[in-house]
């Protein structure tokens, strides 16, 4: 096969029809630029998961006079009941780590994280955090094993699960990763039906050359090989633009995301390009396919 | 070279046959006028040896292949072995003469320097000397049929078809075009021509093969045209 005949042949199917090829290139860049984004988000969410369960803690708050809960009648933690609960804990197979904080610890770590916000910091006074118990988990989803047991104990005033908060943040990540992966799957169906058309309208131009061409008993693949490049460099090109609009999306929303949000982790260059050589794939394959699928319906061989 | 043995071609959605119990043997090297009116199934007759239309019944061999029994990918095989001309030329108006004969070597993957020193000679042969950077329109009618024989030929073919070659002719010129299927012939390449044309078909004296609505009702050497038209 000659590479620079298919070549020729290409080139000139894709300037005779160009505006189709535009459309075609602006409508696969938007759809893999979505698939990726799904993806670039995903990969985000993966990672921090992963990051959080290894940080996330379980708080026992202990009873404190201002505390509203019956059972701690109104009085502080004594330290026999401190003393019998960090014994339980410690007993318990689920827990990996117990850390005592006292309620000047917890101030100070409470001024650290919202020092960007003074005057909530100054509304809030030494013991207003009670004293609590931080537990780490060997696996977080142990939570409701350690609570069950902890509830309503002598001293315990509440017990917070940390990952119930997290939840909510991985919750939008995820809405916001299924709205893209879906308006990508829509760009996707409008990309093939382009592709359909784009391919019809590239067999009806050059019918004169593919009548010839099976006169002359060029092979199937000869005669079907100009097509379906026309897809795949479309689809390329398309992969191409997709790629630029994927490094944007992940300094300009991501990375966003992911300061506002407070992930600890960024996602690295490395997996995004990942991501972008997939789509890219992703991309050339589909217009490929679809081609290939037009060409048995327009182009009898 | 070429066996029909009891054919028959039904068109979907076509009551009448296009061809009926048709048995015609054409040996290598011979020179066959298929005539008769239009819709006698002429086309039919030739699309059938290209594998273009499977016959309803019987089998067609061409070079002693049942072409019933060639599977699909061998197609493109046994077409590069037959040449076909038409009526319209069909050729390709952005390419000139070199490039249009070329095309047919490119398309089935020949190298390059196989072409530049084929299509020179082919050219020749046709009688288009020093005119292969002529563009297709720049042509009279005559010579762009040349065009196109050299390209159904400049893969040597065994067989060479001809449907109504010159249909759009004026008469000086098909003596021309007669020439040079003449010419190929005496390559020792099968040539089946299917024509109206009367005047050529009584002064080159060749088998003659007659088919009147889907039947062969005349099969002769050296034949002519016929009374009746």
């Amino acid at each position: 096969m000659r590479a620079q005949f298919v070549f020729q042949e290409i080139w000139i199917g894709l300037r005779r029809n160009l505006t189709m090829t535009i459309s075609l290139v602006i409508t696969v860049a938007i759809a893999m630029a979505l698939f990726g984004t799904g993806l670039l988000i995903k990969a985000q969410v993966d990672k921090s998961q992963s990051f959080w369960n290894d940080k996330v803690e379980v708080s026992i708050f202990l009873c404190a006079k201002t505390s509203s809960n019956q059972n701690c009648a109104r009085k502080d933690v004594s330290d026999p009941e401190k003393t019998e609960l960090k014994k339980l804990l410690d007993g318990r197979p689920e827990v990996s780590k117990v850390v005592y904080e006292d309620r000047d610890t917890a101030y100070k770590r409470f001024q650290q994280r919202f020092a960007s916000s003074p005057a909530f910091v100054s509304s809030t006074k030494v013991g207003d955090i009670p004293d609590s118990f931080r537990i780490r988990l060997k696996d977080p989803k142990e939570f409701e094993k350690v609570a069950e047991v902890v509830r309503g104990k002598p001293g315990v005033d509440a017990v917070v699960n940390e990952q119930d908060i997290l939840k909510k943040f991985f919750g939008i990540l995820d809405g916001l990763q299924w709205a893209a992966l879906l308006i990508a799957f829509i760009q996707v169906v409008a990309a093939v039906l382009l592709v359909g058309n784009t391919v019809r309208l590239s067999a009806f131009n050059r019918r004169r050359e593919t009548g010839i061409m099976r006169l002359v008993g060029a092979s199937n693949l000869y005669i079907q090989m100009p097509f379906i490049l026309e897809g795949a460099i479309a689809g390329l090109i398309g992969g191409m633009f997709a790629a630029v609009l994927l490094v944007g999306s992940k300094i300009y929303l991501i990375d966003q995301l992911r300061e506002s949000v407070g992930f600890a982790l960024e996602l690295g260059w490395g997996s995004v390009f990942g991501i972008i050589i997939f789509s890219i794939c992703v991309g050339v394959l589909l217009c490929a396919g679809a081609s290939f699928l037009t060409l048995r319906r327009y182009l009898k061989v | 070279m070429i066996h029909f043995d009891n054919v028959t071609k039904v068109y979907k959605n076509q009551n009448r046959p296009a061809l009926q119990h048709v048995n015609v043997a054409i040996e290598k090297g011979e020179f066959l006028f298929l005539v008769g009116p239009s819709g006698s199934g002429k086309s039919t007759f030739l699309r059938l040896i290209l594998k273009e239309e499977r016959p309803s019944q019987g089998h067609v061999h061409v070079a002693g292949k049942d072409l019933s029994r060639l599977s699909n990918w061998k197609v493109p095989h046994l077409r590069r072995r037959i040449g076909c001309v038409f009526q319209d030329f069909r050729l390709l108006p952005n390419k000139n003469v070199f490039e249009n004969v070329a095309f047919a070597l490119e398309v089935i993957g020949k190298p390059r320097r196989f072409i530049q020193k084929v299509v020179p000679e082919v050219i020749d042969l046709v009688g288009l000397e020093g005119k292969g950077h002529r563009m297709p329109d720049e042509l009279s009618g005559g010579e762009q049929q040349r065009v196109a024989i050299a390209r159904a030929f400049v893969n040597r073919p065994m067989i060479l078809l001809a449907d109504e070659p010159t249909g759009n002719i004026d008469p000086a010129t098909s003596i021309g075009i007669m020439k040079v299927l003449d010419r190929i012939n005496r390559t020792g390449t099968t040539v089946v021509m299917a024509t109206h044309d009367a005047a050529i078909v009584d002064a080159f004296r060749k088998r003659v093969v007659e088919l009147e609505d889907g039947r062969v009702v005349r099969d002769q050497s050296r034949g002519v045209y016929g009374q009746a038209y």
